[in-house]
């Protein structure tokens, strides 16, 4: 099998669509694969970046360095993933009271547990209480009394823990 | 239909809900009483009854199968269920004023107070407080109000009333429950008061508007054709219908 002879054979299987060719013969072993499996080559080749080239090897730096400026930003994040918030699920009019005369359901820091009823969302006189999926503490109340609340407009911040 | 029965009480609805939430109830269990202290309108208006007189129940009905987005269907069905009984005591001109007053010649006769228990976006169960005018007479400073003894001449037994309320809730709310949606709304568009009539209506900042009521959204507001040709739709704070 000459140089030739295997150029051939490469153009050929190319064309063919195979991926893959394996061809043993009396004392050659030819394996060809095509470049249909990109996601291979290039991973392939990522892997070799930083090893061969030390430019490549700064870029690990670099990213740390990247990553330092942005955890003063992080926290904020931690904090309010601590917290649940608690969302509308319709459109209508919020109300704490379950009547103008009577008292608040909860304010802020008031101990809550499941199936407490948090507020009212009025909805063409349909009178909505809506019931808390979980225990915990209202951190903040995040609308006025009798104002209008969007589908999914947060609520309630509760602490779970 | 589980009945319960008090002489007196701050407000039916409140009661239904507080023992639901501390034990299993089923459905259509009634609240009943002669005097309810604290009886509520929309969200503080004052329902001025008479002991013993009236009908005022809250009747529980699980309604876990309805998507939130359909709940307005809960009125339709409890509008349909009242206006029913009404004509089938031989009241005249009986009409649903939009979402949920029952008027009978014009005079309104009957309220509902619906609400929900809402738990993970889904409603749990419904409660429909129904105040019913029955065999009262007088209604001083309240012109637009009256009864069923006051249109009709006739006394009626409160018990065979809210036993055939509950006959025609259960009616409306199986149809419900099978999907029936469409034709509930067809049924209670057919009894909307002032539908296809001129109208005036105020806005909120007062200003005075004509158009026809031409029907109601699956959410529940109203949907007015205006002078223009243009049909509109309403929220119930952005609109009141004069008459």
């Amino acid at each position: 099998m000459d140089i030739k002879e295997i150029q051939n054979l490469i153009k050929f299987v190319a064309k063919s669509g195979a991926s893959e060719v394996k061809l043993e013969m009396d004392d050659i072993k030819i394996t060809i694969k095509t470049g249909s499996e990109d996601k291979g080559e290039s991973t392939t080749i990522l892997q070799q970046i930083p090893v061969s080239n030390p430019i490549a090897q700064a870029a690990p730096v670099a990213e740390v360095q990247a990553t330092v400026p942005a955890v003063p930003v992080a926290p904020p994040a931690d904090e309010n993933s601590k917290y649940v918030t608690i969302k509308s699920p319709i459109i209508g009019t919020f109300y704490r009271k379950p009547a103008p005369d009577k008292p608040v359901f909860v304010e802020v820091g008031s101990s809550i547990k499941e199936g407490d009823v948090l507020c009212v969302i009025e909805a063409m006189k349909l009178f909505n209480e809506i019931e808390s999926e979980i225990s915990g503490k209202i951190v903040k109340i995040l609308v006025d009394d009798a104002s209008p609340v969007e589908f999914d407009q947060p609520l309630f911040l509760v602490d779970p823990s | 239909m589980h009945i319960i029965k008090l002489s007196a009480i701050d407000s039916t609805n409140s009661y239904l809900r507080q023992l639901s939430a501390a034990q299993v109830l089923e459905d259509y269990t009634v609240v009943m009483t002669d005097r309810q202290t604290e009886g509520r309108g929309q969200m503080g208006t004052q329902w001025d009854a008479q002991d013993g007189k009236n009908l005022t129940v809250s009747v529980l009905k699980d309604i876990s199968f309805l998507k939130i987005q359909d709940q307005f269907f809960i009125s339709m069905a409890a509008a349909l269920a009242i206006s029913d009984v009404l004509k089938y005591f031989g009241l005249k001109r009986v009409k649903v004023k939009w979402p949920n007053d029952i008027l009978s010649e014009n005079k309104k006769i009957a309220g509902i107070l619906i609400e929900n228990v809402i738990k993970q976006n889904q409603i749990q169960h419904t409660i429909i407080g129904v105040g019913l005018n029955v065999n009262q007479t007088e209604y001083p400073d309240l012109p637009q109000a009256s009864s069923m003894r006051l249109i009709s001449g006739n006394v009626f037994d409160l018990d065979e009333v809210l036993n055939k309320i509950i006959n025609k809730m259960e009616h409306y709310f199986t149809m419900l429950e099978n999907g029936e949606t469409k034709e509930l709304k067809r049924l209670y568009e057919k009894r909307l008061f002032r539908i296809n009539k001129p109208s005036t209506f105020k806005d909120v900042e007062g200003h005075l508007f004509a158009g026809f009521i031409k029907g109601v959204t699956d959410s529940g507001s109203l949907e007015v054709l205006l002078e223009d040709e243009v049909l509109k739709t309403f929220d119930l704070k952005e609109i009141t219908l004069l008459y």
